[in-house]
């Protein structure tokens, strides 16, 4: 028995039918075709399938598509607006926070999320907010450096 | 100092808008019309007979489309067997399982979820064998064996496993006279020391999407760090020629670290690919088939014994060298070489003895992990050298200063001339960037100390490497090469050297993924050669183009090539700036129709006659060595064995940094690898051979809040052959870290770990004892 659910993802709505136990990571990245979620684990453990659901970090790994019914979903793909990186993204380009790029689309959503609620975060703060967010190639150093970078950039064009 | 226009700048990276805006294409994003899914069966026991299998229900159950077993592909194929340089490895298990999670069979169905329900109906009758579970049993005369006969192997020279026995490989290499030199020492210093099993963790798990064709060729989708490599295997394996196996690598890999290797974990998908009646069959594992079924590090046990002179000169050195392969032979034979050579550390040791084992287990397979071999090695032989220290009362940075190789010096084990040797330089950069003792709050109970370890590598010889290079008729080109890009930068680099040779903008260029019927032969993004070998094949491929392009331009400005110089994309005459032309105007006026204009470059380094005579196993030699010391500070609470990272720097000699910001992340990210390798993890066994943690919650890696302080800092010692001088770095980052933080750890409470991992428990441990022997 298939149940019908509404969804808005990264702004667009969608009415769709689906298999009750559809993982939502399956929803966004078969039904819906957006790949830069990433499926690392599939137990929540990794934090590749990272989205924000109503603005709040999740392991859609970990959710069925039937509970994100009627909720706002954002992943990688909406998070540049207008054809405009997200400070964040360039701040992870600028600093090289990138390498093999598959734990990347979550990690930008955590830190999203992060300073969308504390615009002007703690290193510690930094860390918390991405632990759910495993990297095996950076050692983070850089893409804690990108996030403060990003947190700095969104203060000054906030302020002109 | 040449001054470059785009080498040595710290460029963001090609791919990296593609990686922040997802957009960037990895094997599993990738759909195909009738696709089917695979799921693999695994054996249950370490080592077992298979009396029967049925998979009869599993093939009648609706929506299974195919069903293999070992037996079925064998025969049909004329038993193959997979391996280089020992074949030894069945795609599915046939007679006989060596390691719980070998893969027996497979099914594959329209969808995941049928696949996994079918791998239920399938029935498997085995007898159980006693099973060998480490190398010093594996090694006694009653053991039992994992391989019982090695006689339909296909062994490339010299790596003849030994009858009757487990010994998958058996080197040894001497030079001067051992009993002299431990005759001559004043000390002799005698350890033995341990490594663990790791698994790489790469984020994104092992996929493969596979096709045979009707023409009989097979079509490999993978995200493999050497697809001519896998090509190589499966021709051999089935008896067909090469160009009929094609192997494609995604535009982008989620992480390797040497766990995605000529395909290895991944070759059942060529037995139900045969199956499938021409369908496209995609396989993923899951994390847990990860941990239980795709390459590991060796564990090893080393023996070390050292003759030093008063002075703290090293004279003599005997090393054993016994490595867990698990149940195939994989590339252990050559790990095991890497390491032999490699067991004397960056020291001038004139008397040597090493003899080294490659062992078989039942236990999961061991193969390439970032450093292969010599972390390992280098955990031995620094750990022995502050032992060495300590006793002669000398400082840990000085003995290692009076030992180092040095520029000419030529090596026992490689018989080669040292050449660009940092190493002097990145030890006293260490000692320059370490905080002054005293410095910190200091809370009792926590002991604070510093530790510093150096290590070498070679990048490997012989490596062919071959590169197009297309310039477009808007002064974009395109780069046409077998490396992959799996995080190290290598696409952001080769565009840089491109970039460079023909002045034309970096962000125009872009590198092609692999594909074994388009790109060139180059072995594999492996042993830190890819920037070496393959980046002077690309940049001889632009040279080409430039030869070409100046032709035109002194036909177009009238003028002797020699009076010609090109910069920023323009051609002019040295003498007269005036007269000049644009890239774009000479192949428009020049071909008005339309053209691209290639380039070929290819770089071979293949040095036969000096393989040491002296060495059983035809060990490759090397052209280039990378250098590298790190120091650690830690602090250790005496009440938990905890301890505390404070600060690594991390000196590494690369040679040329062709893009700084990315060689400080590789650093960045090796030592945090190699910390988390040598605290946090280790596969754990149980006494039948089964992973015990083969999840991401039991088996840590890592996050944002386990990262101490990493300094990176380059040292540019130039290699006259290399690209600009560039050298390799991507393994050598993980070299040295363990040995480090062990000597720190000593030096803050004077116990000496010999065993990894370095666990809260271990320290604790061992600091009672010492508290119980002195009577505290």
């Amino acid at each position: 028995m298939n149940c019908l659910i509404n969804l808005k993802i990264n702004g667009e709505s969608y009415q769709l039918n689906v298999k009750p136990n559809l993982l939502l990571l399956d929803l966004l990245r078969y039904d819906i075709g957006l790949t830069g979620t990433k499926r690392g684990c599939d137990t929540g453990e990794c934090g590749a399938c990272t989205v924000l659901l109503e603005g709040r970090p999740i392991n859609s790994c970990l959710m069925l598509a039937v509970e994100a019914n009627e909720k706002n979903i954002l992943t990688i793909e909406g998070m540049a607006k207008d054809g405009k990186l997200h400070p964040l993204q360039e701040a992870f380009i600028e600093k090289g926070a990138v390498q093999c790029g598959f734990c990347t689309p979550g990690m930008l959503l955590s830190a999203k999320a992060l300073l969308d609620a504390n615009s002007n975060p703690q290193e510690e703060e930094i860390k918390k907010a991405i632990a759910g967010n495993l990297c095996r190639c950076t050692g983070y150093t850089k893409i804690i450096k990108a996030i403060i970078s990003a947190a700095e950039k969104i203060k000054r064009r906030e302020q002109c | 100092m040449l001054n470059y226009f785009v080498v040595g700048k710290p460029i963001p990276r090609v791919d990296a808008i593609e990686k922040v805006t997802g957009k960037a294409i990895y094997i599993d994003d990738l759909m195909f019309p009738n696709l089917l899914y695979g799921k693999v069966l695994r054996s249950k026991f370490a080592h077992a007979k298979i009396l029967h299998l049925d998979t009869s229900k599993a093939e009648k159950f609706p929506g299974v489309k195919a069903v293999v077993t070992g037996k079925e592909f064998a025969t049909n194929f004329d038993n193959p067997l997979v391996g280089s340089p020992l074949a030894d490895q069945p795609f599915l298990a046939v007679e006989k399982v060596r390691y719980i999670g070998e893969p027996i069979a497979v099914v594959a169905a329209i969808n995941q979820e049928i696949a996994e329900d079918a791998l239920d109906l399938i029935r498997v009758e085995y007898e159980q064998l006693p099973a060998v579970l480490n190398v010093e049993d594996a090694l006694k005369n009653d053991r039992p064996l994992v391989h019982e006969s090695f006689n339909n192997f296909r062994c490339s020279p010299g790596f003849k496993p030994v009858e009757n026995s487990n010994i998958c490989c058996y080197i040894e290499i001497t030079n001067g006279n051992i009993e002299q030199g431990f005759r001559e020492a004043d000390f002799i210093f005698e350890d033995i020391f341990t490594t663990h099993s790791t698994q790489h963790v790469p984020m994104e798990c092992h996929v493969a999407i596979a096709q045979f064709n009707p023409d009989d060729s097979i079509t490999i989708w993978a995200p493999d760090q050497s697809p001519y490599g896998g090509q190589n295997l499966i021709s051999a394996a089935l008896k067909i020629p090469e160009s009929r196996v094609r192997i494609i690598t995604p535009p982008y890999i989620g992480g390797g670290f040497g766990g995605k290797l000529n395909l290895s974990g991944l070759m059942p998908i060529v037995a139900i690919a045969w199956k499938t009646n021409y369908r496209p069959v995609k396989i993923v594992l899951t994390r847990e088939e990860e941990f239980v079924s795709t390459t590991i590090r060796h564990s090893s046990i080393i023996k070390l014994k050292s003759g030093v002179k008063k002075d703290g000169t090293i004279i003599s050195r005997y090393a054993k060298l016994m490595f867990d392969t698990g149940a195939y032979a994989d590339i252990g034979p050559i790990v095991l070489g890497k390491a032999a050579t490699g067991s004397l550390g960056p020291y001038k040791i004139p008397h040597i003895k090493v003899e080294g084992y490659c062992v078989y287990t039942n236990k999961a397979i061991a193969g390439a992990y970032r450093g292969f071999g010599i972390p390992q090695v280098c955990w031995a032989y620094e750990s022995q050298m502050d032992i060495i220290a300590d006793k002669l009362g000398i400082n840990s940075i000085d003995i290692r200063l009076k030992n180092i190789v040095e520029e000419g010096y030529i090596t026992p084990t490689e018989k080669q001339e040292a050449h660009a040797v940092g190493l002097g330089k990145c030890l006293i950069k260490v000692r320059e960037n370490m905080s002054q003792k005293g410095e910190g709050k200091i809370i009792e109970n926590r002991k604070r100390g510093k530790g510093v370890a150096c290590g070498y590598k070679t990048a490997k010889t012989p490596s062919g490497a071959n590169a197009f290079v297309k310039l477009n008729s808007d002064a974009g080109a395109d780069i046409f090469v077998s490396s992959v890009e799996m995080g190290q930068g290598v696409n952001t680099i080769f565009a840089q050297i491109v970039a460079e040779e023909l002045s034309i903008p970096f962000n125009n260029i872009r590198v092609l993924p692999a594909d074994t019927n388009i790109t060139p032969f180059f072995p594999a993004s492996n042993a830190s050669r890819v920037t070496f070998y393959l980046g002077n094949a690309v940049k001889k491929a632009a040279q080409d183009i430039k030869e070409q392009l100046f032709k035109i331009a002194k036909d177009i400005l009238q003028a002797d090539k020699e009076d010609l110089a090109l910069e920023q994309g323009l051609f002019f005459v040295k003498k007269e700036p005036k007269r000049k032309v644009k890239i774009m105007e000479i192949m428009k006026k020049t071909y008005p129709g339309g053209i691209s204009i290639l380039g070929r470059g290819t770089y071979y380094q293949y040095k036969l006659g000096s393989f040491p005579s002296h060495v059983k196993v035809e060990i490759p030699t090397t052209e280039v060595w990378m250098y590298a010391s790190q120091g650690v500070e830690v602090e250790v609470d005496t009440e938990t064995g905890r301890v505390k990272i404070l600060k690594v720097v991390a000196v590494h000699d690369v040679g040329k940094a062709i893009n700084p910001i990315t060689c400080e992340g590789q650093i960045e990210g090796g030592v945090l690898m190699a910390l988390s390798n040598a605290m946090f993890e280790e596969l754990l066994f149980n006494e039948k051979g089964k992973i015990l943690n083969s999840s991401l919650l039991d088996y840590k890696i890592p996050s944002a809040l386990d990262m101490p302080e990493i300094k990176a800092i380059l040292v540019e010692e130039a290699h006259r052959e290399g690209p600009y001088g560039a050298k390799g770095l991507g393994e050598m980052v993980a070299v040295p870290t363990a040995p480090a933080i062990a000597n720190a750890i000593c030096d803050a409470v004077g116990i000496r770990i010999k065993d990894l991992p370095i666990t809260p428990d271990k320290l604790l441990r061992a600091l009672k004892n010492k508290c119980g022997d002195c009577g505290v």
